[in-house]
């Protein structure tokens, strides 16, 4: 089920209701397992229970390792949990994948070998609701959190409808608290929960699909080569729609949860002014990139082993985390790039630790522009098909065909160019604070205004948006 | 590690919200009714949006046994299938789809084992010999959402038919924000050819995917004019992309027109095969339009080669006087009105021809 879709208006006003409506913590706590399971299985019904399964066995392994008194014993049920969790990823999300270059690299050894092709259907979402369910495991080993009682409670953390399928990366230890005792009903808060929902859709629906997407489409697609002005109008097109697509499904899953009295972190912190890539990374897919440090950058060995290895280490974690994304060497080489570009500005880091110009407001507004272009060239790797569509829009936003073709209309430049200098100028302007305060600080009649024009805006786009991006994730 | 008890808390903004709630929900009921009436004074109707939605619920009607309208827009607007109902005994699906190209769907159907039935394909050559791009995607976005229609899908198409029989401003092709945006006049770079812009939404819709010209269109004026004049460049090929040379580009264009005829035929014998029955027709078109496309696809080209090809009997509009006198107001479709009268003048051709008699040509 969409947000973004009439049949979520209709679920979500019917559960909000009944959930207020009832009396009972349980009752509302059963409503939102149940409700959960819908919201899952109208996408594809049987997959709810691979999402039950995972959920059930991480709650079994949960209680054993919490139980286990030996610490290899808790070290062998944790290395179960994640080994059938990782197991279950692969299988359905990389298992074509890894037979594809399985072939390739027999056919390199001149052994020519056609594998069967398993017709695997990606149960959506199924790379957060993982790590959802892996993050409690993980958590309960490292004594960050206690294991529950309650297999209903752990498996409405992992279901958790809001957060289910696109995230954000909600960690056991941080839903299951919020399970104990039920929230007050608060207006103020369901409406602040409602406006979140408003501009999540907002960003998805309007700035997303109907101001981005189109033009950023035009561009991947196209497969000749293109002149400098549209390469970089697809690619900042492109930059601005996984944004505003990914940030407003966060946004939206906040106000969601918002509205029944639950409460979820950021995961986005306005990253495109970002100052580096360390930077970046704190503000983009907070939840992502938190999980990584914790369950993979630190148990390798984090920075605890001079330079040289937490270079190798930021190199690892990144791959992993382009592999997470897509089981494409498009998304690797993302990865990768992201990794390298961190490795370089430890670098330089170390180099201008003491130099008193670094912190100069023009040279951090330097290094902010640096940043973002930079993450729009990696952009280009997440969002080509295949590395020559990369290449030849890499080739391109260099200047590499001044006689390339000029496909995007006035209008359609005009429109990335303002809602992309829009979008960097409201994330420099925001950096330093949240919505929160700013909308603290904004008259009520601006508020108002604004929030009725995200309103009408989204019922002048008629439902016409498509997939959320990190669906297919 | 230390057990870390969660201490998480979002701060919500000091502001009287129930106030702002209010304000929100009464200047956007405001707005939205305010649409509705200019969408009303610029001749919009409550009308069913013709959506892959609509479209994946008609292909999910289709019975081993059925009656099926495949086709572009001509098939869509020029059959009603009230008329075809009495003339042939069963109500047909109607799987016509306009701006489209009708071989993927022919094709479905032939892939389709349990099918057997009929199928009556409308051909307009430049559309249903299309190698790709929009035409061909049209078909294909359709198929894909009937072949993964989602539960979830089901109940929002459900949802929206109630809501497009009730508000004339919800029309996608014409009134949704992308689509305003589009029409706002800024002049267009000039390294670009001019745009080939789909004509307004100009038909109702009915939840079998009856559809007719609305009469803002069969009456002489700007509606009529504006879309006359929007099929001359649409069903203009467009010029060869410049990346690839032109004579190896039109070399692929015509290995893939061949490998169409090709493909078609095995199609219709599939359906054959299974005892099912083909039959193609040519609908009517005037004007300019006909120029055009007489001009571009003879009737001795395409048409005669399809049938040939395909072994299928055909039934072209100009061969029989009472198809022929038909006047098509923007030059491409039928009136309502016309279409019934169309539909029953060709119900015994369509007899002759799935009777497999000798005088359809």
């Amino acid at each position: 089920m969409l947000f973004n879709s009439l049949t979520f208006v209709v679920f979500f006003i019917i559960v909000v209701s009944v959930y207020w409506t009832l009396k009972s913590w349980n009752a509302r706590k059963n409503l939102l397992l149940v409700a959960s399971y819908i919201f899952y299985g109208a996408w594809n019904p049987p997959f709810a229970l691979l999402l039950f399964a995972t959920s059930a066995l991480d709650f079994y392994l949960g209680a054993r390792i919490a139980a286990a008194v030996e610490p290899r014993l808790r070290k062998a049920w944790t290395t179960a949990s994640v080994v059938v969790n990782l197991s279950m990823l692969g299988f359905f999300k990389y298992g074509n994948f890894l037979l594809e270059n399985f072939q390739w690299l027999l056919a390199q050894a001149g052994i020519m070998y056609q594998p069967p092709h398993l017709n695997i259907f990606l149960p959506i979402g199924i790379s957060f609701y993982t790590f959802h369910s892996l993050s409690y495991t993980l958590d309960v080993y490292r004594g960050v959190a206690q294991p529950t009682k309650s297999l209903r409670d752990f498996v409405l953390a992992v279901s958790f409808f809001p957060q289910l399928v696109a995230g954000p990366i909600v960690r056991a230890a941080d839903f299951l608290p919020q399970c104990v005792a039920p929230p007050a009903p608060r207006a103020g808060r369901f409406i602040w929960g409602l406006l979140l929902m408003t501009f999540g859709l907002f960003q998805k629906t309007v700035l997303a699909d109907t101001m981005l997407s189109g033009s950023a489409d035009t561009i991947f697609n196209y497969p000749g080569p293109l002149n400098t002005l549209d390469a970089w109008m697809g690619v900042l097109a492109f930059s601005g729609q996984i944004f505003f697509d990914f940030a407003g499904y966060s946004t939206c899953a906040i106000g969601a949860a918002l509205c029944l009295g639950f409460e979820l972190r950021d995961n986005f912190r306005f990253p495109y002014a970002a100052i580096g890539f360390s930077d970046f990374w704190r503000r983009w897919h907070i939840s992502l990139s938190t999980f990584l440090r914790d369950f993979l950058y630190i148990p390798l060995g984090g920075n605890r082993s001079g330079p040289a290895r937490a270079a190798v280490n930021l190199i690892i974690v990144m791959f992993l985390g382009g592999l997470w994304h897509g089981a494409a060497w498009t998304f690797v080489v993302w990865g990768l790039i992201h990794g390298v570009l961190l490795v370089i500005e430890r670098v330089c880091r170390a180099i201008f630790k003491d130099a008193a110009w670094t912190v100069s407001l023009g040279v951090q507004v330097l290094i902010a522009l640096v940043t973002y272009v930079a993450v729009c060239f990696t952009w280009v790797f997440f969002r080509a098909g295949d590395f020559a569509t990369a290449a030849r829009l890499v080739r391109a936003m260099v200047g590499f065909f001044p006689n390339g073709e000029a496909i995007l209309t006035t209008r359609e430049i005009l429109q990335v160019a303002i809602v992309s200098a829009g979008l960097l100028l409201a994330h420099w302007l925001m950096r330093n604070t949240t919505i929160e305060a700013v909308v603290s600080r904004t008259p009520r009649w601006l508020v108002t205004a604004l929030w009725a024009v995200m309103l009408f805006a989204i019922i002048l786009n008629q439902g016409s948006g498509s997939a959320f991006i990190y669906f297919q994730f | 590690m230390a057990f870390v008890p969660f201490d998480f808390k979002r701060t919500i903004p000091d502001h009287s919200w129930r106030g702002i709630l209010i304000s929100v929900v009464l200047l956007t009921a405001g707005a939205t009714i305010a649409w509705e009436l200019y969408a009303r004074s610029a001749s919009y109707r409550p009308t069913l949006n013709d959506t892959s939605d609509l479209w994946a619920q008609a292909r999910e009607r289709v019975k081993p046994d059925s009656i099926v309208i495949i086709g572009d827009s001509r098939a869509l607007f020029d059959m009603d299938l009230a008329v075809l109902e009495q003339g042939l005994g069963s109500r047909p699906v109607q799987l016509a789809l306009a701006g489209s190209c009708a071989y993927p769907v022919l094709a479905d159907l032939a892939a389709d084992e349990r099918f057997r039935g009929t199928v009556i394909c409308g051909i307009v050559p430049r559309m249903f010999f299309a190698p790709g791009g929009p035409l061909v995607e049209a078909s294909e976005k359709a198929l894909k959402r009937y072949r993964s229609w989602t539960p979830a899908q089901r109940v929002s198409h459900q949802l929206g038919m109630l809501a497009e029989e009730r508000f004339a401003f919800l029309k996608e092709r014409d009134l949704t924000l992308a689509k305003l945006l589009e029409k706002l006049p800024i002049p267009n770079r000039t390294a670009l050819p001019p745009p080939r812009i789909p004509p307004p939404y100009f038909q109702t819709t009915e939840r079998d995917r009856r559809t007719r010209m609305v009469e803002e269109c069969v009456r002489p004026g700007a509606l009529q004019t504006r879309i006359k004049e929007g099929w001359l460049p649409l069903f203009t090929p467009p010029p060869p992309p410049s990346y690839v040379p032109k004579e190896k580009f039109l070399a692929g264009v015509g290995k893939a027109i061949e490998a169409r005829f090709g493909d078609t035929a095995a199609a219709v014998e599939k359906i054959r095969a299974r005892g099912g029955k083909v039959v193609f027709v040519r609908f009517p078109m005037t004007g300019k339009l006909k120029e055009l496309e007489d001009q571009a696809t003879p009737r001795v080209g395409p048409w005669t080669r399809l049938l040939k090809d395909t072994g299928a009997p055909g039934i072209y509009f100009e061969d029989y006087p009472e198809l022929a006198g038909f006047d098509c107001p923007e030059w491409s479709h039928l009136s309502g009105p016309d279409s019934v009268e169309f539909t029953r003048r060709l119900v015994p051709y369509l007899k002759t021809a799935l009777a497999g008699k000798e005088s359809v040509k």
